[in-house]
């Protein structure tokens, strides 16, 4: 069976700058794809070009099988859910929320309530949205995307505009919903944590390429490269080719022949999950780490030792 | 209430009001000879004579003609550009919106007098088309950049939205836009009928004295009528925008997802 | 770069299409000027040149716009700095724009009644004892001064310079004013400091506009003016409409070198505005 969703040899060009460089991914149906990355690194460029927003300077999309690269936006079987809510003011909530169905002669009341009534948005749908929190706000949006019973949904940051509480639980609401209807969905976020949370995989998206794609327990565990291991912040990346997971470091000295050390400072002490976490510069490495402390340590200079048999290479060639 | 607000109800009166107050009061009493001892005479023949003129009820008819076509063709040209402008972005955008906006600096006068003789070799001279074109010169640059800035406002993620959910170019017109860009719609109806209306010189360059609109009638009466049936005659100037303020508005309502004001849903 | 991927480019034929009305009108104009029948000729010009009327006309008409120009940005500044708060609500707003209802000319009907040596004015002040009879009232109305024309100008083109400005006043942030505030700046600091830098480019914009609008409309010189001196418009329409066929080249020079000066104006303007920007920039660069 074909993908969901084919994309080959995609490629932006914007002025000079090459703003997406030769992606290529593929999505089976109901899979859902965060895609992980600093801001600024073309990731809206790549919805927009999925959407239909814009077009690609090369490659092709193709939607089970069928070649969508130059269909107009509004004639894809997509949808896009932006990082503000973009709601119409002069519609009211449940009037949002049927209108792309409406377009698409999906209309389906029992349908529209049914998402109303699982956005817990029932008793507002006669309300403008200007009257409803910022919350309810973006719920209402993604009711709208979801309503056109969409094929894909792509999302492009969507709650950072919200407070980290509301954060949390319309999280799991929209993954959920993705997951019992079974669509498929591509999830770009700057944020690790929700990108793990969202997605089935996870893309680290860095300057224009994909650096690596898989499950996020692979990811952690076999990172491609430097950049993949700093991002996501679990290692101590030593140089180009090397690095350490963070839990195999220790500030006590080893007592083992093939060891060696780091000098650095410890700059300040946070707390997190229950657990102090002491923020390290290595001086050595010009490197800063975040590190979970065992004991109380006693003054700023530390010393970080790690043995030599822990030290692993980038590209999961080592076990 | 404070010095500075009565300052400006004060204000707003003397200047704004109290010129229309008058125009009003006068058009409804006999002219005014206060020095030679009459006092204020209510009377409403101003407004008869006004209407028994044989030609008033012709050229309010031809103004409302030309002010509707003018009106038309400016929201089609005005939407249009002022879209293009708002979503596209290329090296020449400041020139070409300087452009637009330059029939404004060329005097009208100039304009006409040089379009006479093409007008004429066009058929058009004489002829309501005509005169609707002419009246376009001094409309359509605020038409474009009012709707350029309405649309700009909007923004571009607002214009992506129902792009997203399907909806063609017309169905995001009708649906979105128009219902969002309100504002601009009034003060375009405003600014175009007003304009048009005001137009005597290039309309009898254009109209040749076939097209009679308001101002062609309103210079000659000023040689025979009294002060009472010329104020009559403004305040009749200002209905002409009114009443197209108001065929606007019952349009605008016909647009989807608007409320009617006098229901309310919830 | 791509400039026609976007169907959009298609939603600017119908403005192209109508620039071509306002070109078209203006070249041929300009044709019309120097054509002499059989070859080019600027005698028109040289004509110009030696016609007292049409010197006495340009100069006056120059100087009564740019009284009428100066006056309502400075009386449109003043109200809406002062008021803007109020200007914010909906009634009030309606009031100010009242006057643009009406058309220029009607509107100068409303002067004539008011201010003419028979109007308004002139009846209260006799009433009041003020003024012997109403004949010791100025001529305010159909004057060689041009007071008239200015006062309608002013009266009507104050709304509209309000209109321009309020958007601005509108976006420039009370935090502003709270800075210069702490900083100790006095109110003609703030004004200098915040205001002026925001409001500059639009009141040379409304500048322009009421300009070559006022200095070449035909309607309320021909309601107010006098035959001597009249407005460059009121001139030009009688030349174009007079006895015979061979004043129009005449009314199309006038008209033409009308428009070369209003060019002039705004060349002026935009270059003011240009030099500003830049130094901005070279500021910001520092």
């Amino acid at each position: 069976m074909s993908h969901t969703l084919d994309v080959q040899h995609l490629s932006k060009q914007f002025n000079q700058d090459l703003i997406l460089s030769d992606l290529a991914f593929q999505l089976k149906r109901g899979e859902i794809l965060s895609i992980v990355g600093p801001s600024g690194s073309g990731k809206t460029t790549l919805l927009r070009i999925l959407a239909g927003l814009e077009s690609p300077s090369q490659g092709s999309i193709h939607m089970y099988g069928k070649e969508i690269t130059f269909q107009k936006a509004n004639r894809r079987d997509i949808s896009l859910v932006f990082q503000q809510p973009l709601l119409f003011p002069h519609m009211t909530v449940q009037e949002n929320i049927t209108y792309g169905a409406k377009l698409a002669g999906k209309k389906n009341n029992h349908k529209i309530s049914e998402l109303l009534k699982s956005t817990g948005l029932d008793r507002f749908k006669s309300y403008f949205p200007s009257e409803i929190s910022g919350g309810q706000q973006q719920r209402v949006a993604l009711a709208r995307a979801m309503a056109t019973e969409p094929e894909i949904i792509l999302f492009d940051e969507p709650f950072s505009s919200l407070d980290p509480k509301l954060r949390q639980q319309i999280r799991y609401w929209v993954r959920d919903f993705l997951v019992n209807q079974s669509i498929t969905g591509v999830f770009v976020t700057h944020d690790t944590e929700e990108a793990m949370i969202m997605g089935d995989r996870l893309a680290l998206f860095h300057e224009g390429k994909f650096q690596q794609i898989d499950q996020a327990e692979v990811i952690h565990k076999h990172p491609a490269n430097s950049f993949v291991a700093d991002f996501l912040g679990g290692h101590l990346v030593i140089d180009e080719q090397n690095y350490v997971p963070l839990k195999e470091c220790s500030l006590d000295p080893i007592n083992e022949q093939e060891a060696r050390s780091y000098n650095g400072v410890l700059q300040h002490i946070t707390y997190q999950n229950g657990q102090a976490v002491g923020h390290i510069f290595l001086e050595d490495l010009d490197h800063k780490i975040s590190l979970p402390l065992e004991k109380p340590i006693s003054g700023e200079e530390v010393t970080l030792y790690i043995k030599e048999s822990s030290i692993r290479t980038f590209g999961g060639s080592s076990l | 209430m404070n010095i500075k607000k009565m300052t400006f109800v004060m204000l707003a009166l003397l200047l704004f009001i109290m010129p229309v107050l008058l125009l009003l009061l006068q058009s409804v009493s006999s002219p005014w000879r206060f020095q030679s001892g009459e006092s204020f005479h209510f009377q409403i023949e101003s407004f008869q004579v006004l209407w028994s003129a044989a030609n008033l009820l012709e050229a309010t008819l031809w103004s409302i003609v030309v002010g509707a076509g003018v009106l038309i063709l400016n929201m089609a040209v005005g939407i249009a550009a002022g879209k293009a402008l708002s979503t596209l972005s290329f090296k020449g955008k400041p020139l070409l919106e300087a452009l637009f906006l330059s029939p404004v600096l060329i005097p009208v006068l100039a304009v006409a007098m040089g379009l006479h003789l093409f007008m004429i070799q066009a058929g058009l001279a004489d002829t309501a088309l005509g005169v609707i074109l002419i009246h376009l010169v001094p409309t359509i640059p605020y038409s474009i950049r009012i709707f350029h800035n309405s649309y700009a406002q909007l923004g571009k993620h607002m214009l992506e939205q129902p792009v997203v959910l399907g909806a063609g170019p017309l169905q995001q017109l009708f649906t979105v836009e128009l219902p969002l860009m309100k504002p601009a719609i009034r003060s375009v109806t405003f600014l175009t009928i007003v304009i048009s209306l005001s137009q005597y010189a290039i309309t009898s360059i254009i109209g040749g004295g076939r097209i009679v609109t308001l101002p062609m009638i309103f210079f000659p009466f000023l040689d025979t009528a009294n002060t009472s049936v010329m104020a009559a005659f403004a305040v009749w100037f200002a209905m002409i925008p009114l009443a197209m303020y108001i065929i606007v508005e019952a349009f605008i309502l016909l647009l989807p997802y608007s409320r009617m004001p006098w229901r309310n849903t919830r | 770069m791509k400039l026609f991927n976007n169907k959009s480019v298609y939603l600017l034929i119908p403005a192209l299409l109508f620039l071509t009305l306002p070109l078209y009108g203006f070249f041929s104009a300009i044709f019309q000027s120097l054509s002499g029948g059989d070859r080019w000729t600027f005698e028109y010009y040289l004509d110009l040149l030696e016609s007292t009327r049409f010197l006495s006309s340009i100069w006056f008409s120059i100087r009564t716009t740019l009284i009428a120009t100066i006056v309502s940005l400075i009386i449109g500044v003043l109200i809406t700095r002062s008021f803007y708060p109020y200007l914010e609500h909906h009634v009030p707003r309606l009031l100010v724009w009242l006057p643009m209802l009406f058309p220029h000319f009607v509107w100068g009907y409303m002067i004539i009644l008011l201010l003419s040596e028979t109007g308004l004015a002139a009846q209260l002040l006799v009433e009041a004892g003020v003024l012997q009879n109403s004949s010791a009232f100025p001529i305010w109305t159909r004057d060689p001064q041009g007071i008239g024309i200015i006062v309608t100008y002013v009266w009507k083109e104050v709304p509209f310079v309000i209109l321009m400005l309020l958007p601005v006043y509108g976006s420039i942030k009370p935090g502003y004013y709270d800075l210069v505030k702490t900083l100790g700046g006095s109110k003609f600091r703030q004004f200098t400091a915040i205001e002026w830098p925001a409001i500059f480019p639009v009141l040379i914009e409304t500048a322009l506009i009421v300009f070559s609008f006022t200095i070449s409309a035909y309607e309320v010189p021909a309601l107010m003016g006098t035959t001597f001196p009249e407005m460059i418009s009121v001139l030009s329409y009688e030349w174009f409409y007079g006895s015979g066929w061979e004043d129009r080249p005449m009314s199309f020079a006038a008209m033409v070198s009308l428009s070369l000066l209003i060019l002039a104006f705004s060349a002026a303007g935009f270059s003011i505005l240009q030099k500003k920007r830049w130094r901005a920039m070279r500021g910001r660069s520092i």
